[in-house]
């Protein structure tokens, strides 16, 4: 009660080294996340070289008439959508059981190796993921089509069939980023009172009982938090996933076609600031509202877990 | 207290750079405005509409030297080539700066995304660049002349900073590189050249595959690839990357129409009038059916062969060209002027060492039907940045490389006796000793803004014989290009352009590579129902009623 009496500039005295520490990433966000916020206004007008953002024609919403017009926004959205959910979802699942794998495992040596092992993959730059995915699955001389046609099969030909996609894009984004991703929930789960295990152990509970009563719960907060985050970024595609994997085989667009993609196509001939900035606007109102939505809700349920 | 403070000074530092940038990208119109009206140009206006170019070009202030950057597209070389570049640079500077007291360098645009890389330093404005490189057709300059990239060049600039160029250009020709009654380019219209596109094919094959003229139809195109396919295992017929649609697409409507599309509104050309009614716009594309069915039937006939790899569409790496110099491809698409070296036995086409019999043949888009434009004339254009601190030397410095003959050979064949020499009949040869690979600086200095028949000098290793009959056939057919001045004004229906690009890049990649599910007649229905949905009778009325404005 006493504290929030406090004016501004006593809360700033009596907090300032914790402000202090807090001062790095302050300066990051208002110099690249607040600053630039003008010039969203971009999205309105028609951008002349030469008079700048603010000196340009107002044209109101008329950079977004090229997404509706197009009739695919719904498609597009939905497309990217669904994967994300795919991505999301799946991906922390995956992560999860990976982290409680990676915590059974007994032999530190092993447990070292195979983490890094998971890791790598996070590392390769998406264009030589796409690269690698070419290389083994393309049909002429692919490294699956080798081998199939070596124990006389026939051949495979995923490039030119459009609904092994989503599959395949899963698996590949799984591949690449379990390793990171299951390092935050490892994190978490070392970071649990070893008391409680230990009671639980003295209690008879088998290594099954602890995971389902003990480690799942404490992870909960974890699990909540990373999938509020990850829900704001729900209609932002993953680029260079889809770009440098699909590229531009429109045969595939059917299935792996997102905003992203789609908006890069049409405006890549033309580079229009304008239209680029519209579509990123759309994606972050979307992405904003979800959150919003998303984080009211968990506070009804459970306010502890919200993120404000 | 200390941390503090650091981290005060560096915010305030930040938000000083911040200001900072915002400062420089202020100046830059500030400072092209006052171009129009620097004190050079006053004091020698006025003897500009009276007095002869040289007269004027001695009152010119040139007291400060300056620094011109040439901005190209091209990847910019290391190692030995950046050598002789830099040591033909060092001549040409010193010619350069006796001249002109001005001094040129190189800003290359790499090739990987080059559009984009391209627009995009062009949008910096920051004065990084003086000289542009550009094009209607394939680099944008009217869009980035009505972004306001380019400066407006006055007569009066012409006149006094770029004399002879200024003279060479006839009057019409500058007519065809105005927007809104100010010119904005600097045509290269003294240079001959084609770039129309077609199939460079081996002829001595073709002639074993029973076609004893070579091809000069589609159909031809299928009985040559069937027969490599057939009788040459180690030879890809055509190893195509999946960019190629766009071309073979307008190429098949050309054979088959009499159509002329506008340049630079679309990818592929989707508009434009024909022969015999020049100024009313249609699309064959889309209204077209039956055409375009033969071509979905021909090219899934071409893709049942084996023309290309299966996965043509996610091929993006392919080296088609160079293959074809050394005989392991049966064909390639490209333009004439690509031919004019193909056909010719240089060192790096080795086909006509390894076969004394080799021969490469062109077929060209619109053989046919008879069906040739000739070359828009700002296919090469130049043009002076806005944000140029100095567009005055800039022009100067280009009149030189234009037409003065020192200038011209240096910038564009380098160093005599190191890069090029003339051999008896006055044809430009490689000296001993030659390496293209490090000296050839025409390949360097990528000069397509300003070249000069005048000045040019042939080179000895094209094979003049079979150019000169394809160029007379050419001339006997061709008509001009007829909207170089039809500049549309986009901005109402530039989204439905963008979505209707998108349909046919879709579509046509489909098409073109024959690897569409269903029928010929289906994809080509569901094509064209695309193209509706997307708005293309809406563009073509306005492309109409812009013409009709222009033309009637």
């Amino acid at each position: 009660m006493e504290k929030s009496k406090l004016t501004f500039f006593q809360k700033v005295k009596r907090y300032r080294t914790l402000l202090l520490m807090c001062t790095p990433a302050i300066i990051f966000f208002l110099a690249f996340s607040y600053a630039p916020m003008p010039g969203i206004y971009v999205a309105f007008v028609k951008y002349n070289y030469r008079d700048g953002i603010f000196g340009s024609k107002f044209v109101g919403l008329n950079n977004f008439k090229f997404l509706i017009q197009s009739g695919k926004l719904l498609e597009l959205t939905k497309n990217t959508i669904l994967y994300n959910l795919a991505f999301i979802i799946l991906g922390n699942v995956l992560a999860v059981f990976v982290a409680i794998l990676l915590n059974e495992l007994r032999s530190k040596w092993f447990k070292k190796v195979s983490q890094t092992m998971m890791f790598l993959p996070y590392f390769i730059s998406q264009v030589l993921v796409g690269i690698l995915v070419y290389n083994l699955l393309n049909y002429d001389y692919g490294f699956v089509n080798s081998i199939l046609t070596s124990m006389g099969l026939e051949k495979w030909g995923p490039y030119s069939d459009p609904n092994v996609w989503p599959v395949l894009l899963v698996i590949i984004y799984l591949w690449q980023q379990t390793g990171y991703n299951s390092v935050v929930y490892f994190a978490a789960i070392m970071g649990i009172d070893q008391e409680t295990i230990e009671a639980a152990k003295v209690d008879g509970a088998n290594g099954f009982q602890k995971i389902r009563y003990i480690i799942l719960p404490s992870l909960k907060p974890t699990i909540v938090i990373l999938l509020l985050f990850a829900l704001g970024g729900i209609v932002k595609g993953n680029f260079g996933l889809f770009y440098n994997i699909i590229g531009t085989n429109s045969l595939l667009y059917p299935t792996t076609d997102i905003i992203e993609t789609f908006v890069y196509r049409a405006t890549i001939t033309e580079f229009n600031f304008a239209t680029a900035s519209s579509v990123g606007l759309y994606q972050s109102i979307i992405g904003f509202v979800t959150v919003m939505v998303s984080n009211f809700v968990v506070k009804k349920i459970e306010p502890d877990y919200s993120l404000f | 207290m200390k941390k503090k403070m650091l981290a005060l000074l560096l915010a305030t530092s930040m938000i000083g750079g911040l200001v900072g940038c915002g400062g420089s990208k202020g100046d830059a119109p500030a400072g092209d405005s006052s171009t129009g009206s620097t004190t050079t140009d006053n004091a020698s206006t006025d003897n500009a509409s009276s007095g002869d170019a040289s007269a004027d070009a001695a009152a010119i202030d040139t007291s400060e030297h300056v620094v011109i950057n040439y901005m190209v597209t091209g990847d910019k070389p290391s190692g030995d080539a950046a050598a002789s570049l830099d040591e033909m640079m060092s001549q040409l500077n010193a010619i350069l700066t006796e001249k002109v007291n001005a001094e040129l360098a190189i800003y290359y645009i790499g090739w990987t995304d080059y559009l984009s890389n391209y627009n995009l330093t062009l949008a910096q404005m920051d004065g990084s660049v003086d000289l542009i490189g550009t094009a209607s057709d394939w680099l944008d300059a009217w869009p980035n002349a009505k972004n306001g990239a380019f400066l407006e060049l006055s007569e009066d600039m012409l006149k006094t900073y770029a004399p002879q160029t200024w003279a060479s250009v006839p009057a019409d020709h500058w007519d065809l590189c105005k927007y809104n009654g100010e010119i904005y380019l600097i045509p290269e219209d003294n240079y001959a050249q084609w770039t129309n596109h077609g199939f460079i094919y081996r002829k001595d094959w073709a002639k074993e595959a029973g076609l004893t003229d070579g091809v000069k139809s589609w159909e031809d195109m299928t009985t040559y690839f069937k027969y490599v396919k057939e009788n040459m295992p180690d030879i890809i017929p055509w190893d195509s990357d999946g960019t190629q649609y766009a071309q073979m697409a307008s190429g098949w409507v050309a054979s088959h129409s009499d159509f002329v599309p506008i340049d630079g509104l679309s990818t592929g050309g989707l508009w434009g009038g024909t022969k015999d009614d020049l100024y009313t716009i249609v699309s064959p594309f889309y209204t077209d059916t039956d055409m375009m069915v033969e071509y979905a039937k021909m090219m899934k006939e071409w893709n049942e062969i084996g023309v290309w790899k299966t996965d043509v569409l996610n091929n993006t790496a392919s080296s088609n060209r160079d293959d074809y110099r050394i005989g392991r491809v049966a064909a390639e698409q490209h333009h004439t002027q690509t031919w004019t070296d193909l056909c010719s036995a240089t060192p790096a086409n080795t086909i006509y060492q390894d076969d004394p019999d080799a021969e490469s043949g062109f077929f060209y888009f619109g053989e046919e039907s008879k069906n040739v434009v000739a070359l828009s004339i700002t296919h090469g254009a130049m043009a002076v940045s806005a944000a140029s601190k100095n567009p005055e030397r800039a022009l100067m410095v280009y009149d030189l490389l234009r037409n003065d003959p020192d200038c011209y050979k240096l910038f564009n064949y380098g160093i005599q006796g190191v890069s090029w020499d003339v051999n008896d009949e006055g044809l430009r040869i490689t000296p001993e000793g030659y390496n293209s690979d490090t000296q050839n600086i025409n390949g360097m200095t990528n000069w397509w803004w300003g070249r000069n028949d005048d000045l040019e000098i042939k080179d000895a290793t094209r094979n003049w014989d079979a150019i000169d009959a394809l160029y007379a056939e050419y001339d006997s057919i061709k008509i001009d290009y007829p909207y170089g001045q039809f500049v549309p004004e986009v901005d109402n229906i530039q989204s439905y352009i963008n979505n209707i690009n998108d349909v046919h890049n879709t579509y046509m990649k489909q098409i073109s590579f024959g690897l569409y599910q269903g029928t010929a007649e289906d994809i080509v229905a569901e094509y064209q129902a695309a193209l509706k949905g997307a708005g293309i009778e809406t563009v073509q009325e306005e492309l109409q009623r812009q013409f009709d404005e222009l033309y009637k």
